[in-house]
């Protein structure tokens, strides 16, 4: 009996393995054909001739290594702020008592549930007014900001289950607010953070309505970018697109895997001291 | 101790913050040097190398932002800006085109976003007549610039209008096209149909006969909605017995409850319900749509003369005839299509360098037809091209639609190009609904009307 | 819950660098927004005050309005019931498999793709026989020629469609954060369990499930808040169409301001969107206090 339950639920879970995986094998398939193959082509196709020049298109014309480093350099700059100003938020509003602290839970609380593509005008106005169109910043600070409120929720959440004694004790014995987030709850803070730093990175990684609207320089922008840099009024060059995709996502899913690593381990450590 | 390092974190803190803000006005403070100290230190030092072409040119350094839709470097269009810009700047050191290529939506996004925030680049592109009147506001008239180097006279005859407001030039075409059905000669030969159809119950029987041998008549591409009110308001076109319509529409002599009007949908519906279209042609986004016709699974395209190129360089090129949209009911002259004047390039009201931002655009201006010609993307061309283009080596297709354009006696242009926005996003809707299930041509009618008394 | 006491400029220290950044640029938007929503007017040329006519437009005759509120909630309410469905195989997991984070990582992948490339996908699935479509060429392999249809463009069933791509995609998302949480179960409790007899499916009920009641309630925020955003799918799958019959609030806000030129228009569908947000939550909240409470 157990041992068909078992065989059923390995039966189930290697299903969604297929499911689930299926989309990165025919994205690779995708990125070799030609656009009639891709358009004609039915679910389970395979490309006749691979077609390597969709890499070379999506590597020299999609600007790929140029567009990667400032994805990058923006998504770990954001990222960074991240963690750090909302760990700090998400500890003053779980642990400190003061007046405003529900006020500042709640307006955070909101923030998760505006629509970015309602911001855009009026950022629009504000970026030009503190003269940032067009700079690093102008996508940096709204990542930011967009950021933070799950951020916040998400770590608030965890900072509220952590057991007070330690932090009694260590400020019994004369360690400040600061040691203590430092050296105590941050460290056993690194689960949350680590769903922190995926959740955040897939968002910003993709982004683009907001790059393409502040952005204008050739040598600012990011690797959505690219995609649609073959897409012309009357003309899709899918297969580059798919190519420049998966470009694109490798160093993601390079990233994801491993911190996925780290994760469970930090979650373990996580548990364990929870 | 804990006051101690309270004051260290906040210190650090303030700092950090400090950093973030002066970075953020380092950046800005580092444009106004670059632009101030350009024009005081190069200003003089290039006169010996300006080739000093244009009458308005000087020797300060100037950088004019270039918004545009090419950005594909495989594509004509692209390489085309490229050679003139290129061109452009060797011939003139002083002047530097900072070019930003996006695709057509973003770019439609952007300079909405731009235009309430004024922060328009020195060159953007804008559409014809409706598309074009909220802008008006922030664009540059172009009157002085298009008489220079008698530019005006390149373009052809009447087609600046729809870039005019007030006597006022404010913008300049890309292209110029019109509506023609183009066909596969081998599924016609296959479904039995000798001559392309002149008559609309022709057209219908040509439909029936494709589908009997289960060949899909028509490639439509209509998630992009546009693409089925196109081929809409050419049987507008015809059952109006002539172009204007929706002039007269806006102009209070008619309603979208006219007879001719009636008359269009219930002819559309009739195409529709004899299956004219691909299956789930409302999921289908144009490039889709097209790529179903030259790839030879669809026997008709029903579009505008840009895609003569891509017909012509696919599988089904050599087979690909073009025949005009037929009359509707014994209504309509098939000399008469639907017009497609094209994006076109605007320069905007608060330009830094107005003055070389013109000179720039007149030259790109006169050099396109030329370098369209070369490159075989000039049918199509909003300007006069003196060129012979069998001898150039264009195709017989692409000859057959020039042809067409000579015996052009006018028509209507695209329903979002006359009516306000709001309205063109019902008339979309509108449109696009009548595939997926039977209407009635009164009740669309009224849905029409109902939405331009709403947005008048 | 133990709070401290401190300074008021430590509270300072600690929530205003993030706080100034995120009323700058979230907040002060949105009051924009919000403002905007009073005005006739179309993002760039002179606006006209009138009230609270846009709203009276939104709730009264704007046809295609009330449809999208329906496809929205519909949306997060199936993306909502998803949520015990991850939980249940996160439980699975946990106790059946022993490298389970490689599986997790595994079934995250679709999360980590763009959503353009998500989209295009399963068009190749539900597309029509003749061009291709996976669904309705597996349909007439076994004989059920008469399920096939095209899935995206009949307006009664297109909007579900689209609902099982977003279920699909984010199963990975959520089945993440449920495993987080019952790996943070501590193991003693399991054992204590054991030895008053409770193993396997019984001890997922009885511990497993409720001890992952927070982790629970911040999946059904997220789901909930992230279906009312959907956007990018529907925007990539179907574009709102075929004649609005997949419109959801954002797709509507969308065209609205940007295609319509009603920037004033979209700024009231933005308005209403967020305070709907703002009250669903708070109900949340509500629900899971009760149901925290009985559990602890």
């Amino acid at each position: 009996m157990k041992a068909i339950s078992k065989w059923v639920v390995y039966l189930l879970l290697a299903i969604l393995v297929i499911t689930q995986i299926y989309p990165l094998f025919w994205l690779v398939l995708y990125s070799l054909k030609t656009n009639d193959q891709i358009l004609g082509g039915s679910f389970f196709s395979m490309p006749t001739t691979p077609q390597w020049a969709n890499y070379k298109a999506a590597y020299t014309s999609g600007h790929y290594l140029q567009y990667l480093g400032n994805s990058v350099l923006v998504t770990c700059v954001t990222l960074l702020c991240v963690i750090v100003f909302s760990s700090m938020v998400a500890y003053a509003i779980s642990r400190f008592k003061w007046k405003y602290g529900p006020v500042v839970t709640l307006i955070f609380l909101m923030g998760m549930m505006i629509p970015m593509s309602a911001t855009l005008l009026p950022l629009m106005v504000i970026f030009k007014n503190i003269h940032i169109l067009d700079t690093r910043w102008a996508l940096i600070l709204p990542y930011i900001a967009f950021s933070t409120p799950i951020s916040v929720f998400i770590l608030s959440g965890f900072m509220r289950g952590i057991p007070a004694e330690i932090e009694e004790s260590a400020f019994m014995d004369g360690a400040s607010v600061y040691r203590i987030f430092r050296s105590i709850i941050l460290p056993v803070s690194v689960p949350p953070i680590m769903t922190v730093i995926i959740l955040t990175f897939i968002t910003i990684w993709n982004e683009y309505i907001m790059a393409a609207t502040f952005i204008s320089s050739e040598k600012l922008k990011t690797l959505p970018f690219g995609i649609y840099t073959f897409v012309s009024q009357y003309n899709v060059n899918y297969g580059a697109i798919g190519a420049f995709l998966i470009l694109g996502a490798l160093p993601v899913l390079l990233v994801y895997f491993i911190l996925s690593e780290r994760i469970t381990k930090g979650m373990v450590a996580g548990a364990v001291k929870g | 101790m804990v006051k101690k390092s309270t004051k260290t974190a906040a210190i650090a803190l303030t700092a950090a913050t400090l950093l973030l803000g002066a970075t953020a006005c380092g950046s800005k403070n580092n444009d106004n040097n670059t632009n101030t100290g350009n024009a005081g230190t190069n200003a003089g030092t290039n006169a010996g190398t300006n080739a000093g072409t244009n009458a308005g040119a000087s020797d300060e350094k100037v950088t004019i932002n270039f918004q545009n839709i090419y950005p594909d470097p495989a594509t004509p269009s692209y390489k085309m800006l490229h050679a003139i810009v290129d061109q452009y700047q060797k011939d003139h050191p002083n002047v530097k085109i900072e070019l930003e290529s996006m695709n057509t939506d973003q770019q439609k996004l952007k300079l909405k976003t731009q235009a309430a925030s004024n922060t328009v680049p020195d060159i953007t592109i804008v559409n014809p007549s409706a598309q074009l009147q909220p802008y008006l506001k922030v664009l540059a008239p172009l009157n002085d610039m298009i008489d220079k180097n008698g530019l005006k006279d390149t373009f052809q005859k009447g087609l600046l209008d729809y870039y005019s407001a007030d006597g006022n030039t404010y913008a300049l075409p890309d292209g110029n096209n019109i509506e023609v059905v183009y066909y596969n000669k081998d599924l016609f030969a296959q479904a039995g149909i000798t001559a392309p159809p002149t008559t609309f119950d022709e057209f219908l029987a040509d439909v029936k006969a494709l589908r009997a041998k289960n060949i899909t008549p028509i490639a439509e591409g209509e998630k992009d909605s546009w693409t089925g009110s196109f081929l809409f308001m050419n049987i507008l076109l015809r059952t109006n017995n002539g172009p204007g319509f929706l002039k007269d529409v806006n102009d209070g002599k008619k309603t979208f409850k006219d007879p001719a009007f009636i008359e269009a949908v219930t002819a559309m519906q009739d195409l529709i319900q004899a299956k004219a279209f691909e299956e789930g042609a409302t999921s289908i986004d144009y490039n889709t749509g097209g790529n179903i016709f030259k790839t030879g699974k669809a026997a008709m395209m029903i579009m505008g003369t840009w895609e003569t190129g891509a017909v012509d360089s696919s599988a089904v090129g050599p087979k690909v005839g073009v025949f005009k949209f037929p009359t509707v009911n014994g209504k309509g002259d098939p000399d008469e299509f639907m017009l497609a004047p094209g994006s076109a390039f605007a320069v905007s009201a608060n330009s830094k360098h107005l003055q070389a931002t013109k000179d720039f655009l007149n030259y790109f201006m006169t050099e396109m037809p030329k370098k369209q010609f070369e490159l075989k993307n000039a049918v199509g061309s909003g300007q006069i091209i003196t060129g012979d283009f069998k001898a150039a080596g264009y195709s017989q297709l692409a000859q057959d639609v020039l042809e067409m354009f000579k015996s052009q006696k006018g028509g209507d242009i695209a329903f979002d190009n006359t009516m306000k926005p709001a309205i063109a996003q019902a008339h979309l809707s509108s449109i696009q609904n009548m595939f997926v299930q039977k209407v009635d041509p009164a009740a669309v009618a009224a849905e029409h009307q109902s939405a331009f008394d709403a947005n008048k | 819950m133990n709070v401290l006491k401190v300074p008021a400029r430590t509270i300072a220290v600690f929530v205003l660098p993030c706080l100034l950044i995120y009323i700058g640029l979230v907040f002060v938007p949105i009051i924009v927004s919000v403002y905007d929503s009073t005005l006739n007017w179309d993002g760039i040329n002179t606006a006209k005050h009138i009230g609270i006519d846009n709203f009276k437009t939104m709730f009264a005759h704007d046809a295609n309005f009330w449809p999208a509120v329906r496809h929205t909630l519909m949306y997060a309410v199936f993306s909502m019931l998803e949520i015990p469905i991850c939980l249940f195989v996160a439980a699975l997991m946990n106790r059946y498999v022993k490298k389970a984070n490689t599986l997790v990582s595994i079934y995250f992948v679709p999360v980590i793709l763009s959503t353009v490339i998500i989209g295009q996908l399963w068009k190749t699935v539900y597309n029509p026989a003749e061009m291709g479509g996976m669904l309705n060429g597996i349909l007439n392999s076994i004989g059920l020629d008469s399920w096939t249809r095209s899935w995206l463009t009949e307006p009664k069933i297109a909007m579900y469609c689209l609902y099982v791509v977003s279920l699909w995609q984010y199963f990975g998302y959520h089945l993440l954060i449920q495993f987080t949480g019952v790996q943070n179960i501590p193991q003693e409790v399991y054992e204590a369990a054991k030895i008053d007899g409770a193993e396997g499916f019984k001890s997922d009920w009885y511990i497993t499930y409720p001890m992952a009641v927070p982790i629970f309630k911040i999946s059904i925020v997220l789901a909930f808040i992230g279906s009312l955003q959907s956007f990018d799918l529907v925007w990539v799958m179907t574009g709102g169409g075929p004649a609005h019959a997949t419109d959801t609030i954002a797709t509507l806000m969308y065209t609205s301001s940007f295609s319509s030129n009603q920037y004033g228009y979209g700024s009231a569908i933005a308005t209403f969107l967020v305070v709907m947000c703002l009250v669903v939550t708070v109900i949340i909240n509500a629900v899971f206090k009760k149901v925290e409470a009985k559990y602890s």
